[in-house]
């Protein structure tokens, strides 16, 4: 090991500190530059091949929340989220009912009774080269 | 000038550690993104345990903010709560608008029967008019009886009882020393007022007073007990023009219900308070009213009849009925198209009640889920005066012994 001296360990220790208080303090000002508060909502969805849901099948898709309904000959989806106030609908004998305050909606999503005067909002679907279902709710 | 970059960065080294340090004490923020407004909000980083509210209200609809206010973005409790509305009761009176309001919520059209907060604001439970027109009255202040005062100003334009106004009664103004002693002790009693100091009376104004049945609760299934936290609490002595609490603390429901001095009947005290009376009679009809009589106008004929005349009922037949609205937000009873259920003098459902075929009737309690049947007068031995329907009438014969 050599020799070292006093006064170079000192040297060396202060310029370690120094280029470790610049790159902390640049790191810091990235990180402040860069701080997002709030995140974007996600406003689309990879669901998955096409393939896995069947013609003839209505699924739920909580997480958006929104049912994706494949006829015989299209694929759609239909926004679960009452145009009232924002409760997550749910299904019905008739179609979509609201659990929170009793807004119904017909198999389309049109309004039956209010207090909601909005159809639930249709949502775009693209299909992918790769096959995939994509999901826009925006 | 070595020295002082040395310093410099001594210094900086020293915050980014104590900002690390501090940055180590916050919890780790959770976020909410509530549909109704799509902005994130971090409350329940520190509110993980508060049930939902109601199933109207459900959290990640309404997220907290939308009622209570406060800073969203906030970890630092005391930052967090700095602009919250109401304190603990975002629903008094003075913050109820921006809290509860807007045409989609409790502030909407009359058409729609939406316009609670309208209603209640000229309700006697707020203007606390009667109260102060009788003492003025009394203490030869005013001429009549007609209310012209509220606990605060308030107006109705399209009034049907004749008073588009009342203004705000000023205390200070009155040199009757009954009256500036009724100021003093009795007007905290309404839901307009300033809630009385403690945690115990925080939500004892606004639509909590009566909707707010426990910690972070609204509710339509209201328990007598909630009315009883002003109602029945005791005694005015006009002598002091004071309030006497009364001094039984009994714990069943008969003796709890009503004073001791009171009479009422089996159904009055089996029954809670809102199996009878209804939204308008609590709530204000929008009109302004000179008393509690103007408004408080079910009596036992309304479920019973008369010896000459049967209760008024209705047949179910358009599912926009606000008696569907109501069953709906609390489903103590399914009601149906095709069921015919009782309705008060003002055509106001009784939507817990059904007709049966035999000709009796059914009351679900709303608060106790109790199922209640009951008879008409017409038909059985009673001989009262089809006219003479004060409830002291009926106490003659049918007041519970207790």
């Amino acid at each position: 090991m050599p020799d070292i001296s006093r006064r170079d360990f000192l040297k060396l220790t202060r310029d370690g500190l120094l280029y470790l208080s610049g790159a902390l303090a640049i790191g810091g000002l990235l990180r402040f530059l860069n701080f997002q508060t709030e995140a974007i909502p996600q406003t689309e969805f990879d669901l998955g091949p096409a393939e896995n849901y069947l013609p003839g099948t209505e699924t739920i898709l909580s997480e958006i929340p929104a049912i994706l309904i494949h006829s015989e000959k299209e694929f759609t989806a239909i926004s679960l989220i009452c145009t009232h106030l924002g409760c997550t609908v749910g299904q019905s004998s008739n179609g979509f009912a609201c659990p929170c305050h009793g807004s119904q909606f017909d198999l389309e999503g049109k309004v039956l009774h209010g207090p909601a005067n909005k159809n639930l909002q249709v949502l775009r679907i693209e299909q992918t080269a790769d096959g995939h279902l994509h999901l826009f709710t925006n | 000038m070595r020295k002082w970059i040395v310093i410099a960065s001594g210094i900086l080294l020293l915050s980014l550690s104590l900002a690390w340090w501090l940055n180590s004490r916050q919890p780790k923020p959770v976020e909410l993104i509530p549909t109704l407004t799509n902005q994130p909000e971090y409350c329940v980083t520190c509110h993980v345990d508060l049930p939902e509210i109601s199933s109207s209200h459900p959290i990640k609809t309404f997220g907290c903010v939308s009622c209570h206010g406060g800073e969203r973005l906030a970890l630092d409790a005391n930052l967090a709560h700095s602009t919250m509305r109401g304190g603990a009761n975002p629903s008094d009176l003075s913050v109820v608008e921006i809290s509860c309001g807007g045409s989609n919520c409790h502030s909407g059209s009359e058409a729609n029967d939406r316009n609670h907060i309208q209603r209640v604001m000229t309700s006697v439970q707020s203007t606390y008019a009667g109260a102060i027109a009788n003492i003025l009255f009394t203490f030869g202040a005013q001429k009549d009886l007609i209310a012209h005062y509220g606990i605060n100003s308030v107006t109705d334009e399209q009034t049907k009882t004749g008073i588009t106004s009342l203004f705000k009664f000023s205390p200070s103004n009155e040199a009757n020393l009954f009256i500036q002693q009724f100021s003093g002790h009795c007007l905290t009693c309404h839901i307009n007022a300033v809630p009385r100091e403690g945690a115990a009376f925080a939500r004892q104004t606004g639509c909590a007073a009566c909707h707010s049945t426990g910690k972070h609760t609204l509710t339509t299934a209201i328990p007598y007990t909630q009315c009883n936290a002003c109602h029945n609490r005791g005694n005015y002595d006009l002598r002091t023009m004071t309030f006497v609490e009364r001094t039984d603390h009994p714990t069943d429901r008969l003796h709890n219900y009503y004073q001791p001095i009171a009479q009422f009947t089996r159904c009055e005290y089996t029954l809670d308070c809102v199996d009878c009376h209804t939204r308008s009679e609590a709530m204000g009809d929008g009109d302004i009213h000179s008393n509690q009589k103007d408004i408080q106008y079910v009596q036992c004929k309304t479920c019973h009849g008369t010896p000459t005349e049967l209760p008024h009922t209705k047949p179910l037949t358009n599912s926009n009925d606000i008696a569907f609205r109501m069953a709906f937000l609390n489903p103590v009873v399914k009601i149906k198209i095709g069921d015919t259920i009782l309705v008060t003098e003002k055509s106001e459902p009784l939507w817990n009640t059904r007709v049966l075929s035999d000709g009796t009737y059914e009351m679900i309690g709303k608060a106790t889920r109790q199922d209640f049947i009951f008879r008409p007068v017409m038909g059985s031995k009673c001989t009262q005066n089809g006219q003479d329907q004060s409830s002291a009438y009926c106490h003659t014969c049918h007041s519970v012994n207790r």
